[in-house]
């Protein structure tokens, strides 16, 4: 019992994580039907933002805040002038534009701040060994309680936005009938880049959390949490932002209890193959994931 | 007569192709005009030209305001509403929710007073206010359709081939809804329409439509006596 809790609690913000960058796919996907593949990098560019603000001065939160903006009107600025021009040649060429994306930023970091080793990162949670609440014998740490409370504010927030507010209202249209939006007079343009810019900022949180719990930013650090996020994604449905967060936690605690009970055959080194399975899993029994729509062609 | 909708040598079509060779039409206030058109005839890319969802030349002037270089949302502000062919509703979102995205460009307070209003005219849609649009039947989908672009409070509704793929009862439920909101609401409205028979019982003057080019037009009293209208159209 005592090892399971403690695998649970692991997962438990280790899939907090993986919702946190899986949101900003969700977000981006409903609205054009694009999967962002620089949605780790942008995350990671934007906790070196973090790094930096926090190195000129800013306390580490009001650091996240400010990256967090930035990286929303950086990417408003990406979809408007590199993704919706590509977009209206090909929707396939979005695909190779957010690889180039992937691929540019993971080198512009270490370009742009002359940095090629990890940074340390001043954590954003109580964090010395013994800070952690003890639970069944199980100790789950107070930084691993910090970002499971972040995450819950995000979706908190992003509920909120979504369905009691006009703008949320226009982005559920959008994403339901992108041919039918501009009838009732809503700019679809305009949707998406927020999309672009709030998938951004949520990635931003999920990037400072990610660091904050490793100590350091690093160019490398998302690399294999982006493709749990498309897992969690895929597992909770695209379209989903519901799917999202459920995925993200489903996938966490799965791939810790996979890798903490079966040590020999998985193991933390076989832990990013666990995400692997499940897209092909979901892929084959359920493509629409758990929570996402089915589309219904009718002929 | 004022003219509420008046279009000039209009040009339309998708990408290399032009499907419209500049058409003349037009609207007075409370009228109601119907555009009659074979499949192909380009009735439906001459409402996404009207309604600015697609690229377009010439003239189209709504109350005299030049509205051809204006964005889909421009022309919604400037209060012309659209039923697009095949319904267009958000069928993931509630029906309250698609009327609430009709009223997108509204920011009065009447909003609700607006709803409560269409869903006493389409009881229907009251009944399933909290139901997803998509597990509508195809006519209540027509009504919601409709009533979402009444949401935005149009001075004038494109309707495009309301009558496709619904029930001859729900066809004329709905024709009658028009005329009565045309009768009683003095709504302005340009239809397009495969049924004939229907559509110029509502309609005051109708145009028809063949190969992107306008042919004849008229009184719907007077097309009707043309024998080569009424074979061709009206069947009898």
């Amino acid at each position: 019992m005592e090892r399971f809790l403690q695998y649970f609690f692991d997962g438990l913000s280790q899939g907090s994580i993986y919702a946190l960058i899986a949101l900003g796919v969700v977000i981006i996907y409903r609205g054009s039907g694009h999967l962002n593949f620089a949605q780790g990098e942008m995350a990671m560019i934007s906790a070196f933002i973090a790094w930096w603000y926090a190195d000129l001065g800013l306390s580490p939160w009001l650091a996240v805040g400010v990256a967090s903006v930035t990286a929303f009107v950086a990417a408003m600025g990406i979809e408007r002038f590199i993704i919706r021009p590509i977009g209206h040649k090909s929707p396939f060429a979005v695909v190779v534009a957010s690889i180039g994306l992937f691929l540019g930023m993971n080198a512009l970091a270490p370009f742009a701040w002359k940095v090629t080793i990890p940074q340390a990162y001043e954590a954003l949670f109580p964090d010395k060994a013994t800070d952690f609440v003890r639970i069944g014998g199980a100790e789950w740490r107070e930084q691993n309680i910090g970002v499971l409370l972040v995450l819950a504010v995000i979706a908190g927030a992003l509920y909120l936005l979504f369905q009691r507010t006009r703008f949320g209202l226009a982005m559920r249209a959008v994403a339901s009938n992108p041919e039918s939006a501009p009838l009732v007079g809503i700019r679809t343009g305009q949707v998406l880049a927020v999309s672009w810019g709030l998938a951004a900022a949520v990635g931003a949180v999920g990037g400072a959390m990610v660091a904050s719990l490793r100590g350091n930013v690093d160019a490398s650090m998302m690399f294999t949490i982006f493709f749990a996020a498309v897992a969690a994604a895929t597992l909770g449905g695209y379209d989903s932002l519901i799917g999202a967060v459920f995925g993200g936690i489903t996938l966490g605690i799965f791939e810790n209890m996979v890798a903490g009970y079966q040590p020999d055959v998985v193991g933390q080194e076989l832990k990013g193959v666990v995400s692997l399975v499940v897209i092909l899993a979901v892929l084959l029994v359920r493509p629409s994931g758990l929570f996402g729509t089915r589309r219904v062609e009718r002929v | 007569m004022t003219l509420l909708l008046d279009v000039r040598g209009l040009r339309a079509g998708y990408g290399p192709v032009e499907v419209l060779h500049g058409i003349d039409l037009s609207v007075a206030q409370g009228e109601v005009v119907v555009v009659l058109g074979a499949n192909g005839a380009g009735k439906t890319t001459m409402m996404r030209a009207i309604s600015g969802t697609i690229s377009r030349h010439g003239s189209v002037q709504l109350s005299g305001d030049e509205t051809v270089a204006k964005s889909p949302d421009a022309i919604v502000r400037a209060g012309v509403a659209q039923v697009p062919q095949g319904r267009g509703t958000f069928v993931d979102l509630t029906v309250d929710d698609n009327l609430r995205a009709g009223a997108f460009t509204r920011r009065d307070g009447e909003i609700e007073a607006d709803l409560d209003r269409w869903y006493g005219v389409f009881p229907r849609l009251g009944e399933r206010k909290t139901q997803r649009a998509g597990g509508l039947s195809g006519g209540e989908q027509q009504m919601l359709a409709v009533a979402r672009a009444l949401m935005s409070r149009p001075t004038l509704l494109l309707c495009d081939e309301p009558s496709l793929g619904l029930a001859p009862i729900v066809v004329q439920e709905l024709f009658a809804t028009l005329a009565g909101l045309n009768r009683d609401e003095g709504l302005s409205v340009l239809l397009v329409e495969q049924n004939a028979n229907l559509a110029m019982g509502i309609a005051q003057r109708a145009y028809l439509l063949e190969t992107g080019t306008i042919v004849a037009s008229g009184d719907v009293d007077e097309l009707r006596k043309d024998d080569a209208i009424r074979k061709a159209y009206l069947g009898y």
